[in-house]
């Protein structure tokens, strides 16, 4: 127990659930996840089995010689997974990180994009 | 005799996330009340506004330094496509900053990072000697 409570001397960061959006467009799965703060360094993707999960470390610099007046964020870890379904084409899963934003790209295995059927004229 | 009081009992752990929670800051609490979340600081000549607004091009905030205050405005746009989940806010949003002491509205630097905004406002220099001429009538 105490040394639990040394090791606590550096507190884990809060954990947050990040806002994410979920869509379908003809070409696959967008997923759209809100991590202010958080650079390429910072962020970690894995992918195990049918399970995405989406690591982000918001760190920020402590403003020096000045003090906190009114504070409503903070440093925080962004944590979310993901469940994939096998209509996924894993190979061609893409993620950008741009301006605090992650967009996650999940394209549809080639089976399930639409496809129109030619007639062969017989 | 072992007793395993550890499926009902689970002291360590209590006591562990009891402190844990005494370390939060209090303030956090605040978080997510209004869109977007500010933070504000002073230094003896700055003030420091900063605020999480991700994904959002510069361009896309407007800016605006009234006699009080600085206004941060801007909207989200939403995205094209079929919605199985929607969590970020969207729309238009605006948030006002009031401000206690007189800033030098040239000064103001504004940056952009990892949807981070930061906003330096240097404080008018009140100790700027003022010489008044007189008329003479």
């Amino acid at each position: 127990m105490t040394n639990d409570l040394e090791k606590k001397t550096t507190p884990a960061l809060p954990r947050f659930r990040p806002n994410t959006d979920v869509l379908e467009r003809e070409d696959g799965f967008h997923i759209f996840v809100d991590m202010p703060g958080v650079g390429k360094d910072g962020l970690s993707i894995d992918l195990r089995e049918n399970e995405l999960e989406v690591r982000g470390r918001a760190v920020y610099p402590r403003e020096e010689n000045a003090k906190a007046l009114h504070v409503e964020f903070g440093d925080g870890e962004y944590v979310r997974t993901f469940t994939i379904s096998d209509g996924v084409d894993r190979e061609g899963i893409r993620a950008t990180l741009k301006k605090g934003l992650l967009e996650l790209f999940l394209p549809k295995a080639a089976r399930l994009k639409p496809r129109r059927i030619e007639i062969q004229a017989g | 005799m072992v007793i395993d009081f550890s499926s009902y009992y689970d002291l360590p752990r209590n006591m562990d996330s009891f402190f844990e929670e005494l370390w939060k800051p209090s303030s956090l609490s605040q978080r997510r009340v209004a869109y977007p979340p500010v933070n504000i600081s002073e230094s003896e000549g700055e003030i420091i506004v900063t605020s999480e607004i991700p994904g959002m091009d510069t361009g896309d905030i407007e800016l605006t330094l009234n006699e009080k205050s600085l206004i941060i405005r801007g909207a989200k746009k939403n995205e094209v496509g079929n919605y199985y989940r929607q969590e970020r806010p969207t729309g238009s949003f605006q948030r006002i900053v009031n401000l206690n002491v007189p800033v030098q509205a040239d000064g103001i630097k504004a940056t952009m990072k990892d949807g981070l905004l930061r906003v330096v406002l240097p404080k008018a220099r009140e100790s700027r000697p003022l010489t008044i001429s007189i008329d003479a009538q």
